[in-house]
């Protein structure tokens, strides 16, 4: 059936788009000796990943930027939530405004927002703490969660609650049997994102997290001095990316 | 799941207004709904019908007035207290629910066991025509047969009163008399308090024991079905129901003249208004009136004919047999016991010098 062949095509430029970047990095992680022009390395190995687990850094950086993700999606969605469903429900005039408003952090680089940000943490002792970093954090992942929700609270889903609430549904179990159906894929979107965001941010953990690395400030350093490494932790960094595409990918195939 | 109790009284709207979106919508509405009866609401689109109806579940806040439901007061409850169940003009289903639990929803809202919904739902469908439907996935189904889930699950909430919204216009044109049909005979068995809205006065008159007509925002006529087409109170209800036959005159030592004829009408001397039905406008060649026939519409079942005279326009609605062509001259007799004298034919403007009081609906 050819409206099936489509996104199949569609599909397949998109998986080899995504993994031909991705086997060079798998490569380049296992290669001990990999010299130029070979297509292959010439020999193979675990130096990388050894190189990169040395002392406990890389270790620690990776469990102190899963807590961070979690800590600054978590707040972000609890401070969208009700945003999202205001706007999204409010008069449109206001809607365009306050979503242009709400997305000017975005316009502002991260190290920038963090550098300013800094000054602050550092009198209230935020700096260097993970607290601080995640809600360094939350400047940036707020907007996109947010962006994301506002769909989410569609008219549809209102109706839905207005005929819950109508057949005598209380708020609580309306939130249960209703609206958290109705909005899971929106939701786990927007948690997705946000909490890669967070896993992905550089410039404000570099300005306010300097004395606590996240793990992108523990890669940077070997990008330039030793690829192998570099491409060992990078495998590590991307995880959570792989694992949020085949989540969402499974999500959007229940979805339908 | 707590007791309910058969309904104690019935539904008392007083002085309702609303502004939804700052607008006002309801400018003071007065609506009663006597206990185990059925009302129908009628009104051209953007009267506040559905306004009304959402002011009264508590889906739409209320600016002033009361709402009293069962002999209490439930305007200031929140939507989920007032034990109004609606059938939404949409059915909305919810997609990730079957059949059996959308229609127990009102039992889940209670916190009932599944056995239990389960049940239930199987009997309300049965009687809604769905047998063995439970388990079939709600999105599945045909727009009727979805508002039948709607109407079941409506019932299961055993309400005080049972609103619904247009519930017939979203489903085929040929499935629309069974559900009527439908509806009228599960209200009238359980004894429900019912308001039912529409913009057709056909099914106004049909599922209505009693009819109110809202205009811009206010009841303008409350009545059994009959009164408001045979007795309106005003032109505009006059016109809304189907009559143009809207006669201005004077009435001099009780009688009117219409085209030449006098007549006799009931009430003071002075500036009056009457009104016949176009289908109790007579074709008599022995009739006093001598009118030619402007445009002769076959409309599907009777033929609208507009009749011309001197200072005199009519419309009557004939059966196609008797049906003369346009230009012939025709004699015409009034039945004198249906002209109405209709008491308020200067409060309401006349049709057409202010946007909205157009009637509009089904012919």
């Amino acid at each position: 059936m050819v409206e099936r062949r489509l996104p199949r095509t569609v599909g397949t430029v998109a998986v080899l788009l995504f993994a031909a970047p991705l086997a060079v990095l798998v490569v380049q992680a296992f290669a001990e000796v990999w010299r130029y022009p070979a297509l292959l390395p010439q020999r193979w190995g675990l130096r990388g990943f050894e190189v990169a687990f040395e002392g406990d850094q890389a270790l620690q950086a990776t469990l102190d930027s899963f807590e961070v993700a979690l800590i600054s999606t978590a707040a972000a969605i609890l401070l969208a939530w009700p945003a999202a469903r205001a706007l999204a429900r409010g008069p449109a005039r206001l809607r365009t405004a306050a979503i242009v408003f709400l997305a000017l952090p975005l316009l502002v680089p991260p190290l920038a927002t963090g550098t300013g940000l800094a000054e602050w943490f550092i009198r209230l002792g935020l700096a260097d703490t993970r607290v601080g970093v995640a809600l360094a954090h939350l400047t940036v992942v707020l907007p996109y969660v947010l962006l994301v929700l506002i769909p989410g609270f569609n008219p549809r889903l209102r109706e839905l609650e207005e005929m819950a609430a109508s057949l005598g549904m209380g708020p609580v179990r309306r939130l249960v049997s209703v609206t958290l159906p109705g909005i899971r894929a929106v939701l786990a979107a927007a948690a997705l994102l946000g909490f890669l965001v967070s896993w992905s941010q550089y410039g404000s953990s570099l300005a306010v997290g300097g004395g606590l690395p996240m793990l992108p400030l523990t890669l940077l350093p070997f990008v330039g001095s030793d690829p192998n490494v570099a491409a060992a932790l990078s495998l590590l960094f991307l995880a959570p990316a792989v694992l949020a595409l085949l989540l969402a990918s499974r999500a959007a195939r229940e979805a339908l | 799941m707590e007791a309910r109790s058969a309904p104690l009284g019935g539904l008392g709207c007083r002085g309702l207004v609303a502004a939804p979106g700052g607008s006002p919508v309801l400018r003071g509405v007065d609506l009663d709904v006597p206990a185990g009866t059925r009302t129908v609401l009628v009104g051209p689109s953007g009267a506040g019908k559905t306004t009304l109806l959402r002011a009264i579940c508590g889906l739409q806040a209320i600016e002033a007035g009361s709402i009293e439901l069962g002999g209490r007061r439930i305007d200031r409850l929140p939507a989920y207290r007032r034990r109004c169940a609606v059938v939404f003009q949409e059915p909305r289903l919810l997609p990730h629910l079957d059949v059996g639990e959308n229609v127990a929803f009102a039992l889940r809202a209670a916190g009932a066991r599944r056995a239990e919904r389960r049940a239930r739902a199987r009997a309300l469908l049965t009687e809604v025509g769905l047998d063995g439907f439970e388990r079939r996935a709600a999105d599945r189904l045909s727009g009727g047969e979805q508002q039948r889930v709607s109407l079941a699950r409506a019932l299961c909430a055993e309400p005080d009163i049972l609103l619904l919204d247009e519930p017939i216009s979203a489903v085929d044109a040929n499935r629309r008399e069974e559900l009527r049909e439908l509806i009228a005979r599960l209200q009238g068995e359980r004894g429900l308090t019912t308001l039912f809205v529409t913009h057709d006065r056909a099914e106004a008159a049909q599922m209505g024991e009693r009819v109110a007509l809202m205009l811009e925002g206010r009841i303008v006529q409350e009545d059994e079905p009959a009164a408001l087409f045979q007795r309106p109170a005003s032109p505009v209800v006059a016109r809304f129901f189907g009559s143009a036959n809207v006669l201005r005159g004077q009435v001099r030592d009780g009688r009117m003249s219409l085209g030449g004829v006098e007549v006799p009408v009931p009430g003071p001397d002075g500036e009056a208004c009457v009104t016949i039905r176009p289908e109790r406008v007579r074709l008599d060649p022995a009739g006093p009136l001598e009118l030619r026939v402007g445009e002769a519409a076959y409309t599907g079942t009777w033929v609208r004919l507009r009749l011309r005279g001197e200072g005199l326009g009519l419309e009557a609605m004939v059966p196609p047999s008797q049906a003369p062509a346009a230009g012939e001259l025709v004699g015409v007799a009034l039945p004198l016991e249906e002209i109405w004298r209709i008491p308020d034919f200067e409060a309401v403007p006349e049709e057409g010098r202010r946007a909205g009081v157009r009637p509009r609906g089904g012919s």
